[in-house]
């Protein structure tokens, strides 16, 4: 940070102090969890809900107990899914969703809940970004709070990852970084779907890859077991 | 499974709504505006610092037409500026527009030759987190640091143009407003 002429000149997002308003932090918060606009348009209707394919996808293989939610503004889904925890890192969620539980740190999951959820979800959260050699920190953590058996549903953007775009093999990098959880936390790599850019065919690209929404790289793990059998018509339907 | 289930193949909720399937929509809109929302995080008289070395770097080196292609609004403001109206009106074009960030690699490079032979002076600001989005094998001798990479394929890729590294290294963590102003800067200039 620079100061010059009554200018604050910032590099960063913690240069200077930013306004902590509820109205500044609901904005904040609504462009980092795009799927907060799902639940904005199904609360207007009174007869439907609208989902996509990849949320359909985790309904299809949901598994009976309890389901979490984290970072991934998962209260859309709260008229489909009976046992629904949502966790969240914004409190101003607890306006939104008051069920919903507020943590600083992902530790808090299993000191809250324990290891007992049969389901995990984190969607396109932008909290698992940016993270050297992939998000497995993070990873570790969700794994205190599943089950034996717990269907770990994790997708994300390769954008919002730190590696040398120009040197690597991006479906090699993740697919080996996902790989590697087993060894690491007992999470082994169900199925997997990485969708690129494919075309050359035009010189802009108003689209950052094929699901910005929920992530084009998407990954399904079961905690400590593999024997689950992954239902994917869903996503091939919508394909 | 805990949905309600299907009743004649219609998929109903936990309250009995119908569940309409769509394809993914596209939620995460690009909006000219978002560094206007980004700005009024922040206090007034706070300005990104990358923004003040684009215009100083203007002013100070006497560009006077620029045309500016942009997707994001910015703001700039450059003293002795005229904006122009074409690349062809331009003494410089000064890109920001991360739409082109998000095209191939060879179609970013085609573009930057193009504006080339229309302008000799461009600065070029390129999204990071966007080079090589269709992950396709790049045939250059790059180094392992992804910034010096990149500078390394703009120069290789670009060999009897005069290509000025401007940006700042640091690791990105996207608290950076990269996607306000992308963050890897280049003058070029055609000899």
């Amino acid at each position: 940070m620079a100061i010059y002429n009554g200018i604050t000149y910032i590099e960063h997002k913690d240069d200077t102090q930013m306004i902590d308003t509820p109205k500044h932090n609901y904005i904040r918060f609504r462009l980092g969890r795009l799927k907060h606009a799902v639940w904005l348009r199904n609360r207007k209707s009174s007869d439907k809900i609208y989902i996509d394919c990849y949320d359909k996808f985790i309904l299809d293989n949901i598994q009976p107990g309890k389901t979490c939610m984290f970072g991934s503004a998962g209260y859309y889904l709260g008229d489909l899914v009976a046992d629904l925890y949502i966790v969240e890192q914004w409190e101003i969620v607890k306006q939104i969703y008051p069920d919903a539980l507020i943590v600083d740190e992902r530790t808090e999951i299993a000191d809250e809940y324990g290891a007992t959820f049969s389901n995990f979800v984190v969607n396109n959260n932008k909290g698992d970004r940016f993270m050297h050699g992939g998000p497995t920190d993070y990873c570790i953590e969700y794994t205190k709070s599943m089950t034996d058996g717990c269907l770990f549903f994790y997708s994300f953007r390769d954008t919002q990852q730190i590696f040398n775009r120009l040197k690597v093999d991006q479906v090699a990098y993740f697919y080996n970084w996902a790989s590697s959880l087993r060894d690491i936390c007992g999470l082994y790599l169900l199925w997997h779907q990485f969708e690129f850019v494919q075309s050359e065919d035009g010189m802009y690209n108003e689209l950052e890859n094929p699901d910005t929404t929920n992530g084009n790289l998407k990954f399904v793990f079961q905690y400590n077991d593999d024997s689950y059998k992954i239902n994917d018509q869903a996503l091939v339907q919508c394909q | 499974m805990h949905l309600t289930g299907m009743l004649n193949n219609v998929m109903k909720s936990i309250s009995g709504k119908e569940v309409i399937i769509t394809k993914s929509p596209y939620l995460h809109k690009w909006g000219k505006n978002f560094k206007n929302i980004q700005d009024r995080f922040y206090p007034p008289n706070t300005l990104i610092r990358r923004q003040k070395q684009i215009e100083d770097f203007m002013y100070l080196n006497g560009f006077t037409h620029i045309f500016h292609a942009e997707e994001v609004r910015i703001g700039f403001e450059i003293k002795n500026n005229n904006w122009a109206n074409s690349e062809h009106d331009a003494d410089i074009i000064l890109k920001t527009d991360q739409r082109l960030d998000r095209a191939t690699c060879n179609d970013i490079i085609a573009q930057l030759d193009r504006w080339l032979d229309i302008c000799p002076s461009l600065y070029v600001c390129l999204n990071r987190h966007y080079m090589n989005i269709n992950n396709a094998p790049i045939n250059l001798e790059l180094s392992d640091d992804y910034q010096l990479a990149i500078a390394e394929w703009v120069k290789q890729s670009l060999p009897t143009d005069f290509v000025v590294d401007l940006s700042w290294d640091y690791i990105d963590t996207g608290d950076q407003f990269t996607w306000s102003i992308p963050d890897r800067h280049f003058y070029i200039k055609r000899q």
